[in-house]
């Protein structure tokens, strides 16, 4: 009896500790709000620039600058990524939040409960609720958001995607990371440099039917036969391993038995260049891979000298993407761009961009060339994601 | 009529204003009170209009309860709801697609539920001896199983055409009309739960199943009807779900079962059966849709929101065995 009584105390007491730490980040948030408002009232009331500097602090007014004069001085920014506790989501969230607090601008992060589209439709419907100027999502599904975000763009919020699109009836713009052409581009010059300018290369891919990898695949291929430098590398297979980590090595010894002049294996997805940068790395073998993979799955396997299987490999970078999102959000908000395909802005530091079209009617704004991870920042990178 | 450990059927209600605002009930009502006094002074953005439009999605869930309260009241349990919903929305989907009319694709999605839900019945009134809980583990795995294979390798199916569903998904001024559906099905549940000889007989068989058998009650009839309605509603969410995100996908409805259960264990009913009535399940639904609803508009860390209504629900469960035990030992103080 005793014991019950004391496990309920305790459990009043845990949840009296949570709401009093809810009732707490409730009064920041209007804090927040609230400078905000000054802030935009007193820019109307004295309609000059300066005095909206003066409201906010000097640095901040430093970084507008700096930003290339994007202001978001009282606006409300949201972004919604795919799921809690994922480090390549938060450092998306990194990236859009710096952007938009240096901006002047109010940033909410949301984690959905759950990685599913249910649980970011009711994240949705909750920002509407709050009147945000502007939502940037990270979708779980690229249809199932179409009634939620159309109900947050008939409520006047705008509405762009990042990193995973949703269709061009549920959004005005995407942000993506990895254009097709530039991800083709990055993987045959590494290619070529790497196997020194000629000889056999390997492609070890994911499923035969995976979208992305089938799209980079021909992206290469073209490039291959478009330009002349790349006319003395023989592309002797594309093996799949299903992202499976199990068939990707297996493919991985298939491809080193059946090619003994193998110079490169290029592995486009993470799945497959890690098991591949297992395989190369046991067996001591001279052949060297490159492609696209997570910095923490390959950190051990990345290196110059002979001991390491993988010179250099890509990925696109999650803080600037985040940066991007929030940049071409500020944009959306303050009228520079309506998501039309062919308009211009400038996203700050990051120089301009152009609304290309996405082949799904839509526009979309691509990050640019991949980043490449190499010996010398992989140990920056390898905690990151 | 003494059920296990010592419950009574009671033959008449005592309806006193005492004993109403001392039951469970009561205070899930004042609680009801408290909390959007609560959610109005914590969020700015807590509005009835706000409410009212953040709430289909889980009106969707509720749905579900009222069957699951018979369910649980019966003493057995149904996992596979989640699932359910999940089959029956696809192939609702698929439907919708073929260019076939948008009634038949409502049809569907509710025939595909009741088929899912008469499974489940059929099983366990065939295999008495089997445990809810591990047939109805093993049908939700088997229907979202049928649901992957149909979606194929995207794992995803949109509405081509959203005219027939978004009629379903639209609004009488600023109330929502699955809102109004809700209402409805509570009433009804409600009513046959509390007024009509079914309702007695399932709360009899949730309290002493061997002694509701002798006494000339069908059980397993009963227990039929229940699981075979609780597909029915599934379906019927999925219907509403498939309104709300344009089409379907494998991750449709999961966890759903938990959510309902929940809702219905924090009014007051019984797992172990024959205890508990609609009335604190629909409040305490209520409850938990508002609660989220304000905590989410306050950008509260929504893995915090979780954790809040699951220190909830086990206060929830809590409470009532402390008081009656206590009450217990008064009893025996006063024998002394």
């Amino acid at each position: 009896m005793k014991k019950k009584i004391i496990t309920v105390m305790l459990a009043v007491a845990m949840t009296a500790s949570l709401l009093a730490g809810c009732g707490s980040s409730s009064s920041t948030s209007t804090a927040t709000a609230d400078t905000a408002v000054a802030a935009t009232s007193a820019a109307a009331t004295e309609a000059t620039s300066e005095a909206t500097a003066a409201a906010t602090s000097a640095g901040a007014a430093a970084a507008t600058e700096a930003t290339g004069g994007m202001d978001a001085t009282g606006k409300t920014f949201a972004i919604v990524v795919k799921s809690a506790g994922n480090p390549y989501n938060e450092k998306e969230i990194e990236g859009f939040k710096a952007v938009i607090e240096a901006a002047g601008g109010t940033c909410i992060s949301k984690e959905p409960e759950a990685a599913t589209a249910d649980a970011q439709v009711s994240v949705i419907q909750s920002l509407i609720s709050q009147g945000v100027n502007s939502i940037s999502i990270a979708a779980n599904d690229e249809n199932a958001l179409q009634s939620a975000l159309q109900d947050a763009m008939n409520a006047g919020i705008k509405v762009s995607c990042f990193d995973s699109k949703v269709n061009a009836d549920s959004r005005q713009t995407f942000v993506n990371q990895a254009g097709t052409q530039e991800i083709g581009q990055a993987l045959m010059d590494a290619v070529l440099d790497i196997s020194g300018g000629s000889g056999q290369f390997a492609i070890l891919s994911a499923t035969s039917q995976a979208t992305n990898q089938n799209a980079w695949i021909d992206a290469m291929k073209s490039l291959m036969e478009s330009d002349s430098k790349y006319a003395n590398l023989e592309l002797v297979e594309v093996a799949y391993g299903d992202d499976e980590p199990q068939k990707s090595t297996d493919q991985t010894q298939a491809l080193l038995t059946n090619y003994p002049d193998l110079k490169v294996i290029c592995a486009p997805t993470t799945v497959g260049i890690s098991a591949a940068a297992k395989v190369l790395q046991d067996q001591k073998s001279t052949v060297k891979l490159t492609g696209l993979g997570l910095p923490s799955e390959m950190a051990e396997y990345i290196g110059d000298d002979d001991a390491h299987s993988c010179p250099y490999m890509f990925l696109w970078n999650p803080i600037e993407l985040g940066d991007l999102a929030a940049y071409t959000a500020i944009a959306l908000v303050n009228g520079g761009i309506t998501g039309a395909t062919g308009e211009k802005f400038t996203a700050g530091d990051m120089g301009d961009y152009t609304l290309t079209d996405a082949g799904d009617n839509g526009s979309e704004i691509i990050l640019g060339p991949p980043f490449e991870f190499n010996a010398d920042n992989i140990a920056d990178w390898k905690d990151v994601y | 009529m003494a059920g296990k450990s010592g419950r009574t059927i009671q033959s008449v209600q005592k309806n006193s204003l005492k004993s109403t605002l001392l039951s469970w009930e009561g205070a899930l009502a004042i609680l009801f009170i408290a909390l959007n006094i609560f959610n109005s002074i914590i969020s700015p953005s807590y509005t009835v209009t706000n409410v009212l439009r953040e709430m289909p999605k889980y009106l969707c869930e509720i749905f579900m309860l009222f069957p699951m309260a018979y369910i649980l009241i019966l003493g057995d349990i149904d996992i596979s709801v989640g699932s359910i919903v999940c089959l029956s929305a696809t192939m609702g989907c698929f439907v919708c697609n073929t260019g076939l009319p948008v009634g038949l694709s409502f049809l569907t999605c509710l025939a595909v539920g009741t088929l899912c839900g008469l499974l489940n019945g059929i099983i366990l009134t065939t295999f008495t001896e089997l445990p809810a809980m591990i047939v109805t583990l093993g049908t939700q795995i088997i229907f979202r199983g049928i649901a992957e294979i149909t979606l194929g390798s995207g794992g995803s199916v949109s509405l081509k055409n959203t005219a027939g569903y978004n009629a379903i998904a639209g609004k009488v001024g600023i109330v929502p009309i699955v809102f109004f559906l809700v209402i409805i099905a509570a009433v009804i549940f409600t009513v046959i739960l509390a007024k009509t000889t079914f309702g007695r007989k399932l709360y009899a068989i949730g309290s002493n199943r061997t002694a509701a058998h002798y006494a000339g009650i069908n059980v397993q009839k009963c227990r039929l009807i229940v699981y075979t309605i609780m597909g029915l509603m599934a379906g019927l969410c999925g219907m509403f779900l498939t309104s709300a995100l344009f089409g379907a996908n494998t991750t449709t409805g999961q966890n759903f079962e938990m959510d309902v259960i929940a809702m219905a264990v924090f009014g007051g009913i019984a797992t172990t059966g024959g205890k508990g009535n609609l009335i604190g399940g629909i409040i305490s639904a209520f409850i938990i849709v508002l609660l989220r609803i304000a905590l989410g508009q306050i950008n509260l860390n929504s893995q915090l929101i979780l954790v809040i209504i699951g220190a909830l629900l086990i206060i929830a469960v809590l409470i009532p065995g402390i008081s009656s035990s206590f009450k217990a030992k008064q009893k025996m103080k006063a024998v002394e």
